[in-house]
């Protein structure tokens, strides 16, 4: 006999994620997502003005903040035939370096960690023992004994104080938390460390779009002029605080992030069989020295991995209309062509039709339509996006410093590289490309100010910014890849005006319902034959669900 | 675990003392405070004297149709303690993006604070309402968002709404509001409400409202339209650094022209910082780094009411619904007078064909009236 | 139809008294000035200058020149609204609200007459006729809507109780942006009235020869003798 459980809402996470699960024998059988709230930001986007355009999708999230307005201006002017400036190429690649690190290290401490680390048991850590395991896995110099002792303190007081806050009712001595009481609580210190840390970082997008959450962007380039003799432009001191947050954010993840993770990874190394899921990867590509246009000088490239099999690396097609398209047989919406049509996003229709129960409500219909994200396939596959797709395509692809980071990970844990495909994999994926990305960051800082020292301040191509110089029909469509995977914009304008805007989201990949034919996405894939220790509290689900880093604001918009 | 009546909570100077900081510490945490709430130098004994004795007040901090930059925004809130807020200030209940407990634990988190704390606790709104239908658009935990705020609402002390989406709907409730987002005032009556609008709010307009709250147990003082007047009282222009570049009538023309690179005001590429009322040029934002317009983009008015369909962004006037595209109110005005142009030239055509008996008999008149003479 | 075998006898009026044709001068001046300043502060000319910020001030000046004649402009309003009480019979409020069956029978009889000219013989008046009258009463709606959204934008760059007072009017309509339109829009109803009202000015004149046009400035007008019994009783608010 099964049992059907749900969890609604999954907390630590963006947005309105609703999973119902039948466990059966101490395992997941068969698992539903479920988006549960819409906006419609598609229809709302119809008719208006497409150099806006980022501005309103820069509201399909403040936790991925940043990627959809970079992802529209992409788009604009592709359907334009903007050519953007040397230095807006390389501003845009800094910020997006500065979103990854931050979404990626808020992700692993604040929305993920609870999972891993119990902070009650960390009540009981000895501060002398923590400090020595923290010196011993790190040169961060907050380690020592009395820092420890303090927090130890501090947190009993809090946990005395009866009043848990954002702490109470967690999963606390669940028997499936692994780690001794001493890593517990450097798991704790560096979750308020991160929390004070994060905070910094994002000055990178405040110094060149104005402030963080949603900084701006803008059709062309960016605003922020450069005037090297000027107070009020990116001058010499903007550029020296740019540097410094870059250099700082790198020393947190080398020295706080990645010894957390792999210290924390080596207790549960047994995740690295469970939560795989599908086996299909897609990734978009993005950050070239060369500016967006250069697909060979992607520091990610993009491909498309099916079956696990790494030996092959397919190529991706975003303007082929056969490639990626959207379906909504379980989806809470209608096409004029029927159910059972796939519409590529150019094509793509964004028409509401709610058919589930009346709230409140017990459980979903899972049989009939279930949720208001709408299901992308590649060619026909359900594809994982994300952190772990992109390690994968870079490690499939042969670049060096994938394999030297994937390689040398895989031996200091002492696991195989089929460990890779599951939860703990994806995981690690996101620490390891943080890492990757710190370091690329400074490159494109250095590329910054060889740039201007050669002459070059300009920001911004006004040539085409004019209504008035565009076409009368023309269509684009702009991508990056987003902290939780390849997205991609499509846009068709006409009269000036916006006729059609579809966002393919990367949590739209992974969290959608079935397709048509009754094939899971990646969530209900990688949730299959999960063990579950307590139906009650169902902390695996959580784990698995957790390691994709949901976004349901995104995933639906 | 101890029980957590109002008198046995430590109050946060306990708290603060007892993870040492001291007294000087926290009397320079409470001039900040007390500046940041635009208090006079007075007030600081005030609020040290609320914060002395004064414990953790429960909130519930809801999530509806939003993007949660707003919980985003605040834990950027950067003064020197108010990163600690979750540990030493609020007792965040509930939040769905940082509590640990998920679906049937946090449920009942939830519950347990509205019922212990009945009248007591703070409920802050992230996010608008959908009200189409049954409330289907925003369900969680197989509620909607409209059943969720209903229940919740009642036995808060107070409301803020955080954001332009609790606020005025923000992007989801621009036209044409396919979902019926709306904002928490028009759903919830007789409660007292603090907006504070933005998209996002400033971190440290959050904690600084927050704050407020706490030290002093009363709601800040609030505009006509209910946001705290220590932030929203200013327009963006009122405080902008490049405002003598307006009055000197140096504009930016185009981004990234010589005008642009010397930080000239921004006025004709769109901004609305003359219409906007927040604390961008005053406070900055990320801890004083910078804002909108420092970074050369213009304000585009994320704390007003319906500032998504006053686009477009880069121009200043916004089209005119139901003439066209593209038609501003100056175009429609130079089509009225033309028209206006052409109707004064007929008539005064058809004036001398129709009336030409009545004029010349004037000029008989006149000319008659003459030889008399 | 008259065929004139003499001249008329012309009776020389005095209907526009010295405070009424002041008022219309200070008033046709400020609205110029506004519209002029208004339409460079919704718009202003790209000005390239060598100078410093600090050295320059043309752009606040213009700013500086709206208030100043919205100011007067909000003055000169109240004393005309004062005047339709005390002031002669011409200028009484009276002239303005269509008050009877009679009033409105009259402006579809000047419409005929003026506008679409299916009657040929002028239509007599000796102050506003009617139609003149009612338009001028809709030309103080926009008076006032003018300065309540223009003071109502003021209040928020104003520590005056005066601009202060109407600080209820953004919130209204929904925030300054809204108000800025509104304001914007209203500009437009000034300019064609302009347009349209100089031209009827100058009509006037040409059909009737009265001296509509000089009446303004010396305060005279010369009806005939044998209407105007007939057509001054329309000023007596009956
Ligand atoms: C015939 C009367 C008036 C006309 C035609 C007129 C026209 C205008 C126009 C076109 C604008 C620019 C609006 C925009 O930005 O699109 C403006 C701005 C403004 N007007 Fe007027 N206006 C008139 C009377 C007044 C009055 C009576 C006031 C009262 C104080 C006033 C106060 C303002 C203010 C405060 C602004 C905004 C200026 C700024 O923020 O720099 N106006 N006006
Ligand atoms: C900006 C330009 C002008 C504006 C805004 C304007 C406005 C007005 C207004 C509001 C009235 C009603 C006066 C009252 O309160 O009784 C009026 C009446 C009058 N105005 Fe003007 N005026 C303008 C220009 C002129 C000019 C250029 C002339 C003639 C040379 C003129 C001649 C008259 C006459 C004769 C009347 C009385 C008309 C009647 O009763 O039908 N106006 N004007
Ligand atoms: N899914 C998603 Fe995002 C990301 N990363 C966007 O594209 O989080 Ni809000
Ligand atoms: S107000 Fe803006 S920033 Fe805040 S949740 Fe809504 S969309 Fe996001
Ligand atoms: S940049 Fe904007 S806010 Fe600043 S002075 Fe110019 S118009 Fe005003
Ligand atoms: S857009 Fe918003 S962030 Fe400030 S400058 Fe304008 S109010
Ligand atoms: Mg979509």
């Amino acid at each position: 006999m099964s049992n059907r459980i749900v969890i609604d809402p999954i907390t630590r996470i963006e947005g309105h994620l609703r999973i119902e699960a039948e466990i059966k024998d101490g395992k997941v059988s068969e698992a539903y997502s479920a988006g549960t709230m819409v906006r419609m930001l598609e229809e709302i986007l119809r008719g208006r003005d497409p150099r806006d355009a980022w501005a309103y999708v820069g509201r399909v999230c403040g936790v991925c903040t940043t990627v959809h307005s970079l992802a529209s201006v992409r788009a604009v002017e592709d359907a334009l035939g903007i050519v953007i400036p040397p230095n807006a190429e390389t501003v845009r690649n800094i910020m997006f370096a500065t979103q990854y690190m931050h979404d990626h290290v808020v992700h692993f401490y604040h929305l993920h960690a609870l999972d891993w680390v119990d902070i009650v048991s960390a009540l009981k850590a000895d501060p002398k023992k923590t400090s020595e395991i923290a010196q011993s896995i790190s040169n961060w110099p907050k380690s020592s004994p009395g820092y420890f002792s303090d927090l130890q303190k501090r947190l009993t007081k809090f946990v005395e104080s009866g009043q848990l806050g954002i702490f109470a009712n967690g999963y606390w001595g669940h028997p499936a938390y692994k780690l001794p009481a001493e890593v517990n609580l450097i798991g704790v210190a560096h979750y308020l460390e991160a929390l004070e840390w994060q905070k910094e970082i994002v000055k990178v997008h405040t110094i060149f779009g104005g402030k963080n959450p949603h900084p701006n962007y803008l059709v062309g380039g960016m605003a922020c002029a450069i005037g090297i003799d000027d107070a009020s432009a990116i001058n010499a001191e903007r550029l020296a605080m740019v540097q410094k947050l870059l250099q700082d954010a790198k020393t947190f993840v080398e020295q706080v992030y990645i010894p957390d993770l792999v210290a924390i990874a080596s207790f549960y190394k047994d995740w690295g069989a469970i939560g795989g899921g599908l086996g299909n990867y897609l990734v978009y590509g993005d950050l070239s020295p060369n500016g967006y246009r250069d697909v060979s000088g992607y520091k990610f490239p993009a491909g498309a991995i099916l079956n696990k099999n790494i030996n092959e690396v397919l190529d991706v097609d975003l303007r082929n209309d056969s490639e990626v398209q959207e379906f909504i047989s379980h989806s809470w919406y209608e096409y004029a062509g029927g159910d059972d049509a796939g519409l590529h996003p150019w094509k793509g229709e964004t028409k509401v039709k709610y058919t589930g129960p009346k709230p409140p409500y017990d459980f979903l219909n899972v049989e009939d339509k279930y949720s208001f994200l709408k299901t992308p396939r590649w060619k026909g596959n359900a594809m994982e996006v994300g952190p772990l797709a992109r390690v994968l395509v870079g490690y499939a692809r042969g670049r060096e410093d994938f394999k030297e980071v994937v390689d040398s990970t895989l031996r200091t844990l002492d696991v195989p590289v089929t460990a890779l495909f599951s939860t703990l994999g994806r995981t690690a994926a996101r620490g390891l490309e943080a890492k990757l990305v710190a370091g690329w960051a400074l490159e494109f800082y250095d590329q910054l100010i060889s740039n201007i020292k050669n002459g070059d301040s300009r920001m911004a191509n006004m040539e085409k910014f004019k209504p008035e110089t565009w076409p009368k029909q023309c269509q684009g469509v702009g991508h990056t890849e987003a902290p939780r995977g390849g997205l991609a914009h499509w846009i068709v304008i006409e009269d000036q005006k916006i006729a059609n805007y579809q966002l393919v989201v990367p949590s739209t990949w992974n969290a959608s319902p079935r397709d048509k034919e009754g094939k899971s996405s990646a969530y209900e894939s990688a949730l299959k034959d999960t063990p579950i220790a307590d139906e009650h509290k169902p902390m695996e689900i959580l784990r698995t669900i957790h390691s994709f880093d949901p976004c349901l604001a995104c995933a639906v918009h | 675990m101890a029980t957590d009546s109002p008198g046995k909570r430590p109050t946060y100077y306990e708290e603060l003392r007892a993870k040492g900081y001291s007294r000087r510490d926290f009397m320079k945490f409470c001039t900040m405070i007390t500046a940041y709430m635009g208090l006079q130098q007075s007030g600081i004994a005030q609020v040290a004297d609320a914060l002395k004795t004064k414990s953790r007040i429960p909130v519930i901090w809801l999530h509806f149709q939003e993007c949660t930059c707003c919980s985003e925004s605040f834990i950027r809130t950067s003064h020197p303690i108010t990163a600690d807020i979750l540990l030493d200030k609020i007792s965040l209940d509930y939040t769905e993006t940082l509590m640990a407990a998920s679906g049937h634990q946090a449920e009942e988190a939830m519950q347990k604070t509205m019922k212990d704390h009945y009248g007591e606790y703070v409920l802050c709104v992230e996010g608008s309402v959908p009200t189409f239908g049954d409330g289907e658009y925003c369900c969680i935990g197989g509620k909607s968002a409209v059943q969720i705020l209903q229940e919740t609402a009642a036995g808060a002390k107070a409301i803020i709404a955080w954001g332009s989406c609790a606020c005025n709907g923000c992007v989801q409730a621009a036209k044409p509001n396919p979902t019926h987002a709306t904002p928490i005032h028009k759903l919830v009556k007789g409660k007292p409400i603090v907006k504070v609008p933005g998209c996002p709010p400033i971190g440290e307009v959050m904690a600084g409202t927050l704050v407020h709250i706490i030290a002093f147990g009363t709601l800040p003082a609030l505009d006509g339209i209910g946001r705290p007047k220590a932030f929203y009282s200013k327009r963006i222009h009122d405080s902008c650094y490049r405002r003598p570049f307006y009055d000197a009538g140096m504009f930016v023309e185009t981004f990234d022209d010589e005008s642009a690179k010397k930080g000239y005001c921004l006025y004709k590429v769109g901004c609305k910082g003359p219409s906007t009322y927040n604390a961008c040029g005053i406070m900055k934002w990320n801890n004083g780094v910078s804002y909108p317009i420092q970074s050369g983009h213009g304000c585009f008015g994320c704390t007003e009411e319906n500032y998504w369909d006053n686009g477009p962004i880069y121009e200043r006037i916004p089209n005119l619904a139901g003439f066209g595209i593209e038609s501003t109110a100056d175009k429609v005005g130079m089509v009225a007078l033309g028209v206006t142009a052409a109707g004064i030239a007929a008539h005064a055509i058809a004036t001398n064909i129709r009336k030409r008996d009545v004029v010349g008999n004037l000029i008989k008149e006149g000319k008659e009236a003459e030889k008399e003479l | 139809m008259n065929t004139l075998s003499h001249p008329h006898l012309l009776r020389r009026v005095f209907v526009w008294e010295f405070p009424v044709r002041l008022y219309h001068w200070i008033n046709a001046a400020c609205i110029v000035v506004l519209i002029a300043t208004g339409f460079i502060i919704s718009d202003p000319p790209a000005i390239l200058s060598g100078k410093e910020a600090y050295q320059n001030y043309w752009f606040g000046t213009t700013r500086f020149i709206h208030f100043l004649a919205s100011y007067i402009f909000l003055f000169n309003f109240i004393f005309r609204l004062y005047w339709g009480f005390v002031g002669n019979k011409y200028a009484s409020w009276r002239n303005f609200i269509p008050s009877s069956r009679e009033f409105w029978k009259d402006i579809v009889l000047v419409l005929k007459t003026d506008i679409f000219m299916t009657k040929r013989e002028p239509e007599n008046t000796v102050g506003h006729n009617r139609l003149a009258g009612f338009t001028y009463l809709l030309t103080f709606f926009a008076f006032a809507l003018q300065c309540l959204t223009g003071f109502g934008l003021y209040a928020a760059m104003s520590d005056w109780w005066l601009p202060n007072m109407f600080d209820w009017v953004a919130p209204l309509v929904g925030g300054d942006f809204m108000l800025r339109q509104i304001h914007h829009w209203i500009m437009w109803f000034f300019i064609l009235f302009t347009v349209v009202h100089v031209y009827l000015v100058f009509f006037h004149d040409y059909v009737e020869g009265r001296g509509e046009l000089s009446s303004m400035a010396g305060g005279w007008k010369f009806v005939e003798e044998e209407v105007f019994d007939e057509a001054d009783k329309k000023h007596e608010g009956k």
